[in-house]
């Protein structure tokens, strides 16, 4: 398998990097071949500009602006994204990919005016992240990452392996659980 | 009524611009005040830094970056947002905004030895408006979830007074949209302000020519 993992988090000293370290680190162990795109390392843009956005539907002129990123999605069979949920979504920078990698021709195609999965060379679509909120109050505000992530992005994909790991209420979360979700998306990953 | 409006397109001459310069008639015509977030011709910057994430909690030196736009949410009793839906969510470039912008002891106090969980901070917000542009239909919208709605209005919504006035209106289909049904939509906006402002404040529509 040739994972691509998309990465978003400021600081290196952080549980996301953590996370991000751990599912790199146990997929390259299984002997899979890992591509990660560490977007703020990579100084990632994540404004579609004006330009961009005129030239959106233009398959394939559109992936230009982003050609590089392109490629190393394509050249993927699983996709995983790192991250931590900051209000109720992803980081910017990560929104901000989507926004501009995930342009008609590469996610999707639209026929008819319906919209087609394009992304279907990737066979596992993974998530691992966290939140400030607790389950129950995410549940309530309608978890708008996860909707994305599971309805929207696996209809693009259509994954074999949907995956979705959350931990919630990160800021009380003591170091047991940290580690134990750590743990949780090892184990995951050994199977993913 | 203080009306802080947060408006994110990247293209001039947008029909989000037209749905924008809609609002602010209308809230000129109601004698309120109205300041603008435009968030691409500000050239803002939608990337939490390291050093910002670090420094996150320590309030106030948190909003030292961006003072200004947090001196105008604190002055406003009335939210507004004019955007286009991009992946079902709002434009990274909107998303920043809420990432740099809505911090702790602004939009919301952090858990402490009294409060268990996260407490709202924007109790001063009594109206909250989304207005929103979709390629998807209504009904693929509603399958996805609506998350970009779901994010404001529940979301940014639960930070505001609990007893707020909150208004949505989008027009689906927008790349099938016509000069009919974008006409028929600021007709929409209009009548959704109105309640917002809580009475009928005639203003002309425009005849919006631009898409999207």
């Amino acid at each position: 398998m040739r994972a691509h993992v998309v990465y978003a988090h400021p600081c290196d000293d952080s549980y996301a990097r953590a996370l991000c370290d751990t599912v790199v680190g146990t997929l390259t162990g299984r002997g899979w071949q890992v591509d990660l795109c560490d977007l703020y390392a990579e100084g990632f843009d994540p404004v579609m500009s004006a330009e961009e956005r005129r030239g959106y539907h233009s398959v394939p002129g559109n992936t230009a602006p982003v050609q590089g990123h392109v490629d190393r999605l394509r050249a993927a069979t699983a996709l995983i994204f790192v991250h931590p949920v900051w209000n109720f979504g992803p980081p910017a920078i990560l929104k901000g990919y989507f926004d501009r990698v995930f342009v008609p021709g590469v996610s999707f195609r639209l026929e008819d005016g319906r919209v087609k999965p394009a992304m279907t060379h990737i066979a596992k679509l993974g998530v691992v992240t966290t939140y400030g909120a607790t389950w129950l109050r995410a549940t309530l505000i309608g978890d708008p990452p996860r909707r994305v992530m599971t309805r929207a992005f696996a209809h693009a994909a259509q994954p074999d392996t949907m995956l979705y790991l959350a931990l919630y209420d990160m800021n009380r979360a003591d170091a047991a659980r940290r580690a134990g979700y750590l743990a949780r998306v090892k184990a995951k990953m050994e199977t993913f | 009524m203080r009306a802080l409006i947060v408006y994110c397109h990247p293209r001039e001459g947008s029909f989000n611009a037209a749905v924008r310069d809609l609002v602010l008639a209308k809230l000129r015509a109601a004698g309120a005040e109205a300041r603008l977030h435009d968030l691409y011709a500000d050239g803002f910057q939608p990337v939490l830094t390291g050093p910002e994430w670090q420094g996150y909690l320590s309030c106030p030196d948190n909003l030292q970056p961006v003072a200004g736009y947090v001196a105008d949410l604190r002055w406003c009793d009335t939210l507004i947002f004019v955007y286009p839906t991009w992946w079902y969510g709002l434009p990274a470039m909107l998303k920043g905004w809420l990432d740099r912008v809505l911090l702790p002891d602004v939009a919301f106090l952090m858990p402490d030895g009294a409060h268990k969980t996260i407490r709202p901070g924007l109790q001063q917000v009594k109206g909250l408006a989304v207005f929103t542009t979709c390629g998807a239909s209504w009904w693929l919208t509603r399958v996805i979830g609506a998350p970009g709605r779901r994010t404001l209005l529940r979301g940014v919504g639960f930070l505001c007074a609990p007893r707020k006035k909150h208004v949505f209106a989008a027009h689906y289909l927008m790349d099938s949209s016509t000069a009919a049904s974008r006409a028929a939509h600021l007709g929409v906006v209009s009548r959704r302000m109105d309640r917002l402002i809580g009475r009928v404040v005639p203003v002309e529509v425009p005849f919006a020519e631009a898409a999207e």
